[in-house]
This record gives C-alpha cells, structure tokens and sequence, in this order.
C-alpha cells in the first residue's frame, strides 16, 4: 500500500504523518496519534460520533480521507482547552444530564460549540435540526437540546 | 438508614461523576485500548442465511494468518440450555463448523497488523458452500416441510408453551369481542459503540485477560472459562467504559472465545471490534414477535378474558446466558399486564429462523406484549364506543389490592395503577384533540399503561434453569487508610451513572462524602461476583448490597470511633462522615478511624473485630419476586394522510419507580428508553428478505431517532416506595421503551378512527400507516 506524507495541526501542534490512501481521518487520530476522544461510531457519515473541527469547520472525520487533509488545522475534543464556549456546554451538559455512555459526547460537544457560534439566535426548533446529524442512544436528545439553548441564552444575556 | 443530613445521598439529583472524562473525551472504551504486538482481527462471516460450508480456501501465502475451526482446536461450543420441559438446545460452535445458519455467522478469523490488512485477508478468502432453503419469516418455520436448521430436531422451534383457560364460554357473554393479528419487526439494539474485545494470555499468572466491551463480565468469564477449558481463576474479564449496551452485550459472544483462543495460540495480544456494518448485518436480535390477539370484555369495558397465539423469531442459536425463549415464553406471564384478568389461553413458539440468535433488548418481551395488548384495548374500546382512559380504569389493579397477585402468579408490589393514568390523562389536552378531529384533523390522542417487573431473582429464574440464576448480590465495602471508601460491585455500568448512584447510596449510610466514594467495577479481577446489569436490577440489587455492606461497615467504624472517643459503643452514632458521641459534639472523623486500624493500631480497642475497615455482604429482597414499576404513556399524535408521516405533538409520561435513589438519572433512564421506543414504533426495522438476507447495512438505512423525532416530553413521577427494598426503590431502567409503541400506534388508530383505518404493525412508517389508509378506501 502506497504511503502518503502529510503535515497536520493538531490541537495547535504541527504534526507529520504518514498515511494510506485509505486511511479516514478518524483512525489517523486515534491511531497514530492516540487522540481516541474522537469516538467511530458508524464510518458512514452518519451518527456524528467522530465530528472533529477540520480548518474550524465541523467535519465528519470517518468520512474524510487523511491524505486530503495535508496542511490542515484539526481540532478534537483533547484540543479545546478553556476555551469558553466548550467550558460552558460541559458545564451545561453535566447539569442538564445531556450524556449516559459517554460515546457520542465528543462529537455532540463540538457540533454543539459550532452551533453556539454560528447561530446565536437559535431556538430549540432550530437547535434540534442542527443537532439532527448527532445520534444519541441513552438519553432522548432532551438534556443535550436543554444544554445548548442554555448555553445560548446565557450568552444572549452577557 | 440515613447518615446524611447535607442532601447528596439518596433521592438527590447529584451530578455524575463519570461526566468529567466523557466530557473531555477521555472515557476509555475497549477501541481505546491497546498493547504493544497487538494483532488486529477481521471475520470472514457468513454471507448466505442457510448453507452447508463445504470449505474456506485461505489467500495464498496468508494461510497462517487465517483460522478457521479446524485451525483452533479446543474451543467449545456455546450452549444455553432451560430447564423448561420441551426445550431444544441448539450448540452454536465459536466458528463455524459444517452449516451455516445466519448470515453473518462467523466462518474464520483473519489476523494482521492493522484491522484494514485483516479485512483484505476476509476478502481474500473463497468461500465453497452449498445454499439451503432458508427460514426468513417465523410462522414459515413451524410448517411441514420446512428445512431443518438444527437437523437433529423434529421442528424449527426451541420451544412451544402452553396455557390452556378455557375461553370458549366467552363470546356468549362478552359484550364485545376483537382479534387483532399484530407484527413487531426486527431491531438493531444499536449501542453507537459496538462490541469490542482485546484478549491477552498472561503466561505469568497462565491467566486469559479479555477486555470486552460487557453488560456482565462475571457471566461472561464463566462462559468463556466453560468454552477455553481453563478454570474460572484463569480468566480475568474487564469492562472498561461501555458506550451503551441495551442488552446487547449481555451475551458470552464467539468473538470472545476466537479472539482468547488466538491470543494464546499467537502469543500476541489479539483485538477485534465490531464495525456498523458487522453490527447491522450480523446481529439485528431483538424485538421481532407475531401476535393473534382476541380478547372479550363486558359493556363497561372488564376484561372477560384474552386468547393469545404468539410466534417470536428466536433466530438461529440459544444465546449464552439468557437463552432462546426468554422473550415468547414470557408473553403469556406478561400479557395480563397491569390489568386484572380473570382468564388467560396462551400458546407461543420461539421459532427458530435463520436470523441472528435474539438477545433480550431493554423491556424485554413487554414492548412486544405491551404493544399487542394496549392496542388490542384500544381496540375493544372503540368497538364498545367507550374511551381508552376508561378501559384501561375498569381494568387497572386498584391500589387497595397491592400487593397483588395475578393469574399467572405474579406479585405486584405496590402502587396506584389508576392514579398514574388520572394523572397523566390530565395533562395531556384531550379536549383539544377532540376539537381538532371534529373540525377535520387528522389528529389523535393515545394511551398506554403497563408495569415492569424489574430485579427478579431467584425465585423466579430458577424456574427457567438458564446457565445461571441470579441470587444474592454481593458488595465489597473498604476504607483505605486515609478515609476513603472502595465500594466495589459486580454489576456494570453502560451509561446509568452507578458511580454516582452507588456513591450516594454509600454516603446515605455513613455519610461519607460522595467524592470520597470511589465505586470499582467491571473486572472480574476486583469485584464480587455478580450475574450483572440487566432486568433493570442493579439499582435495587446493588443499591441494597452496597448499603448492607455499609450498614456492617459502620457498626465497625463506630466501635473503633467509641474507643476513640473513650465511651461505649452504643454511646455513639456514626453521621456526616463522624463518628459522633451521642451526647455532645465530641467526634472523630472515618477517615481518623481508619487511620487508626491502618496505621496506628496500638489506639484500637483490645476487642476490635479482626476483620478490620472490609466487609462483603449480600443482599436481596425478600420476597425477590421483583418490583413493579409502573406508567402511563399519553401522546397526540398528527397524521399525514398524503404521506403517512406522523408527527409527536406531545408526551407526557407519569412514572412510578418507587425511591428515586437519584432523580436526575431516572429522568434519563426514562428519557432515553423513551427515544429507543419510539424507534420502535415509527423507524427502526431490519427487513429480511426471503433468503433470509438483511437488507438494512447502514444506519442511513436502518433509521434511529434523531433530536427532531424525539419530542420535549414532559415527565411526572408518583413514588410509592416498594415495601421490599432498602429504600423503597424499584426497577426502572427499561420502563421507557415499553410503552411508546402502544401509545403512538394508539394514538395513530385515533387518528385514523374517522377513515375506518387501523395500523397494525411496527414500525408505523410513512408506508404502513399509507397502505391502511388505502386499504380502507379500497
């Protein structure tokens, strides 16, 4: 199998990898790179469970070739920090219960940072379509919507 | 029992404590987890229903890198027989022997460096075999002529059971009889993690460490100590975080026993985890059942009596440990529901098909059971132009009957049926609905009420002689020497947040903080023995377990602290993490006691018990015939008539779980059974067509509930305690998922009324709920 050298930024740290041509993003991160917050839950693009940011975009890592992503910034749950609004939506899910196993959290979390910047003004409607591409099985989806709007409205209010 | 007066034990919605690592992605499931040389395995499985396998002709060059069953001696095969008379036992080998009767079936093991290079060599591999007849639909199975997946039986069924009221002076006195021939379809439990499994042989302990991905690793490590030939010491199973389980991993799994036996032969640490499409495609288990359902009842709507044939697609193998017939021969023990029912004729098959083996799914049979009941009531409501409410009030148990005992034996412990059914009926706006429907809508209100049996013991599974019986549940209490308390339990979490229940349990008795609480679980290695979590057992099991065990603990803590505080035991109480004098402030902390058995014992009285700061005690409730939870379901539902798409306009759900031991997680207990039963009742399906082949391989075709399908449903709880446990607590855990089905379709038919049109099966999709439209404009 042919190899493909890439240099990714990761979580703010510039990495060379090599990687196959068929190799997802999503094994890369948590293959070579040991990232394993990034959770594979369907490989098909559809549950969401390994949405990471590619380039500050949320992206489905399953789906996306590592060979593709030669110059990128990519960003994983391990790769917010304090970062404000991520803070807040952890500080938000454990109150509203917004998580059981834990599997879908990371990429819930980080689809939900986006919809917090991206759409200041939702409402439980709209954050319900946004959250549409995120499959939850333990909870019900009801503690997860309840944690981003409130996460909204306490911005809406500062 | 209380020894906390700061609001964190019992009944406080307390924040988990497992939230932290999850939220910050540092949960450590077993595709987490590695080992230096370790291999990756890919299965070559079955892709026909029903075959003779003639051979597997391996990639040239890789035939030591693929092993099939003549490759791996010494593995046994997977046998979970019952004691029920008349029940055939079918031997599941971990690979394939000379049939193949699923699709999916495991025929060899690929091994390589990465899982990618491990798929090639599945893809490699070529397959001889020669295609049989196979059983797609169950109520084929049972007919002449049909071919013999287990060929040594006289029939494709593991069991029949029987129970014979006679019904037949019915129709002369019923005021109104219905049948309704009812399907529930094939689910995918679906965890969004799959199973996993990293074996690896310890040649220093001569000990086999399998890291799995289980519901009950205690049940898993006899089951696999059985099938490797190895004593139960030489196998260590440990459940690191599991990503959902549903009871899908409440299973002893082939995967299991290959990947040991392959990590011994190789000497290698050997991984393999289950893909979306393996998950899909090789074991959608649960859920599938057929019902005839007639059922007679009088003017104001009394249950006279129900008749029952039901047909449950047991698939092809008696999965280890639950079995092939927990679900059909529990329809007959569960269809009288939460009602009083004078007589009852039940005949059921658990067919045996060429499908995955069925694994018990949250609710078990009651979905299925419930579904077919409460739109069977429906039913005979609108035939006797009376209200649902109003069936279901003339039927419901009263709560000056509790604890009652139903026709077929079983003891409701407690509760007011009816008031949870007032209650929600109340807050649902029927009013509106009616309004709605009388100017044309297409709308429509549904209800369903039912009760769980939740943390059944040994009273009652001994009588199905499963590989094991669940008995006392055991708990581990110790102090370390700084003050901590281990409490270490056999059950395993997958989500329900025992860390935290289990904490404030232990800090309900003495006090000790929550944070100084550390619950320890799923390893074999460091726990009691436990038959795990399942059967919506582990808050009333372990919750009672863990408390007896601290109850113990504390007697010792106080006769040290006494000492301590140099006055009689009796002097003394133990609270707020102290051991305190009963007549003034003086005290002494736990962790000073356990300082002092650790690391000053020249302090300890010259009687101390010997037996020190650690304790094991047992724990079931007597009598352990199980609690009873209970709800009513009420929902409107709108209905497209162009589309046949239905939409939730509202949920109300009224629950009764007895002591919620924290509210919080209940709520979410229930949330999410709910989102799970409203899959079942408007989406999720795994089609199978007449050669037995799964036609759903992703989950774009196999639908979940998303965040828009599940609406913001409003959750009422009742608590009457449970006069049997510690703290009144009941089992809860799957009551979500049992009602949604028969609530929805309900409130569907409801809908329908004015058209004549009725949906009968599961899942109402766009297709069915069109196709009764059409049929009664036919």
């Amino acid at each position: 199998m042919s190899k493909i050298a890439i240099t990714l930024t990761v979580n703010g740290e510039e990495t060379k990898v090599e990687t196959e041509p068929r190799e997802h993003l999503a094994d890369l991160l948590r293959g070579k790179l040991l990232l394993t917050g990034t959770h594979i839950g369907c490989e098909h693009g559809v549950c969401g469970a390994c949405t990471v940011e590619v380039d500050g975009v949320p992206a489905r890592s399953c789906i996306t070739h590592a060979g593709v992503c030669d110059g990128a910034a990519v960003r994983t749950i391990e790769g917010f920090g304090d970062d404000e609004i991520m803070a807040a939506l952890r500080e938000a899910f454990a109150r509203e219960h917004a998580l059981q196993c834990g599997y879908c959290t990371p990429g819930m979390l980080v689809t939900s940072r986006d919809i917090v910047l991206r759409l200041p003004d939702a409402d439980e409607a709209r954050v319900r379509e946004e959250l549409a591409g995120n499959l939850c099985r333990c909870t019900g989806y009801r503690g997860i919507v309840r944690a981003v709007l409130s996460v909204l409205a306490e911005r809406r209010k500062a | 029992m209380t020894a906390s007066s700061d609001g964190l034990g019992v009944g406080a919605s307390l924040r988990r404590k497992e939230d932290a690592r999850f939220l910050h992605g540092q949960g450590r499931f077993v595709g987490d987890i590695t080992r230096p040389g370790m291999l990756e395995v890919a299965f070559l499985r079955s892709p026909v229903a029903h075959a003779r396998l003639r051979g597997v002709t391996k990639p040239a060059g890789a035939e030591k890198r693929v092993f099939t069953l003549d490759d791996l001696p010494g593995m046994g095969t997977i046998r979970a027989n019952s004691a029920l008379p008349g029940f055939r036992v079918s031997e599941q080998p971990a690979l394939a022997k000379d049939k193949l009767r699923h699709v999916g079936e495991l025929i060899a093991a690929c091994v390589a460096e990465s899982r990618a290079a491990a798929e090639d060599l599945a893809a490699g591999c070529e397959l001889d075999y020669e295609t049989l007849p196979a059983i797609s639909d169950m109520r084929t199975a049972t007919a002449p002529g049909a071919a013999l997946l287990h060929e040594h039986w006289s029939m494709n069924a593991f069991l029949e059971t029987r129970r014979d009221d006679d019904v037949s002076g019915l129709d002369a006195i019923a005021a109104a009889k219905v049948t309704r021939t009812l399907k529930t379809s094939r689910q995918s439990m679906a965890p969004l993690e799959g199973r996993g499994v990293l074996a690896e042989w310890d040649p220093r302990l001569e000990q086999m460490i399998v890291t799995t991905s289980t519901q009950m690793p205690h049940v898993t490590k006899s089951g696999l100590a059985d099938c490797l030939g190895l004593d139960e010491g030489q196998v260590r199973i440990v459940s690191p975080d599991v990503g959902g389980g549903f009871g899908y991993k409440g299973i002893l799994l082939p995967e299991e026993i290959v990947c040991a036996t392959l990590a011994r032969k190789l000497g290698r640490p050997v991984r393999w985890l289950e893909d979306r499409f393996e998950q899909l495609s090789a074991s959608a288990n649960c859920r599938e059942h057929h019902y005839v359902l007639t059922a007679w009842a009088a003017k104001d709507g009394k249950l006279l009596g129900v008749e029952c044939e039901a047909i449950v697609d047991a698939g092809a193998y008696s999965s280890y440990p639950f079995g092939a017939c927990l679900e059909a021969a529990q329809v007959g023990s569960i269809l009288p529901g939460p009602y009083v029912l004078p007589l009852l004729r039940c005949h059921t098959v658990s067919a045996c098909t060429n499908k995955p083996p069925i694994l018990p799914y949250r609710g078990v049979a009651r979905t299925g059971v419930c579904y077919a009941m409460e739109t069977t009531l429906d039913a005979l409501a609108r035939k006797l132009k009376i209200t649902p409410q109003a069936i279901r009030f003339a039927n419901l148990v009263p709560p000056e009957a509790m604890p009652y005992r139903n026709l077929v034996g079983k003891v409701f412990d407690s509760g007011d049926y009816p008031e949870s059914l007032r209650r929600a009926e109340k807050a649902i706006d029927i009013a509106s609905v009616r309004k709605r429907q009388a100017a044309g809508e297409t709308v429509g209100v549904g209800f369903a009420t039912f009760c769980e049996q939740g943390a059944h013991g040994t009273s009652v599974y001994h009588a199905w002689g499963i590989p094991f019986v669940p008995g006392y549940e055991q708990s581990s209490v110790r102090l370390t020497p700084d003050g901590v308390l281990e409490v270490r339990v056999g059950v395993h979490n997958h989500g329900q947040g025992m860390e935290t229940t289990l904490s404030q349990v232990a800090h309900e008795v003495l006090g000790i903080h929550p944070d100084r609480v550390r619950v320890v679980h799923g390893d074999t290695a460091l726990t009691p023995y436990s038959t795990g979590t399942w059967g919506s057992r582990a808050g009333v099991m372990a919750g009672g377990a863990v408390a007896e065990a601290c109850r113990q603990l504390s007697v010792r803590v106080a006769a040290i602290g006494a000492a301590l505080l140099q006055v009689a035991k009796d002097d003394v109480v133990v609270e707020d993490g102290k051991v305190r004098r009963k007549d003034g402030d003086s005290s002494v902390s736990i962790a000073d006691v356990a300082r002092t058995w650790y690391r000053a014992p020249q302090n300890l009285p010259p009687d101390v018990d010997k037996g020190g700061l650690e304790i094991t005690a047992g724990y079931r409730p007597d009598p352990d015939t199980g609690t009873h939870s209970y709800a009513a379901h009420a929902v409107v539902a709108r209905v497209d008539t162009d589309t046949g798409e239905v939409v939730l306009e509202d949920y109300v759900i009224v629950e009764d779980g007895g002591k919620l031991l924290n509210p919080m997680i209940v709520d979410g207990q229930v949330l999410g059974g709910l989102a799970q039963g409203i899959g079942t009742a408007l989406y999720e399906e795994m089609p199978y067509d007449a050669d037995g082949q799964p036609l759903a391989a992703t989950l774009a075709d196999y639908l979940l509930p998303g965040s828009t399908d599940v609406p913001d449903v409003r959750l009422e709880h009742m608590e009457t305690l449970s006069p049997w446990t510690t703290f009144g607590q009941k089992g809860i855990g799957e009551s979500g998922a049992i009602g949604p089905p028969g609530a929805i379709v309900n409130a569907i038919n409801d809908a329908l009324a004015r058209i004549g049109a009725e949906v009968m099966d599961l899942p109402a999709t766009p297709e069915r709920v069109l196709a009764a439209i059409h049929a009664c404009r036919k």
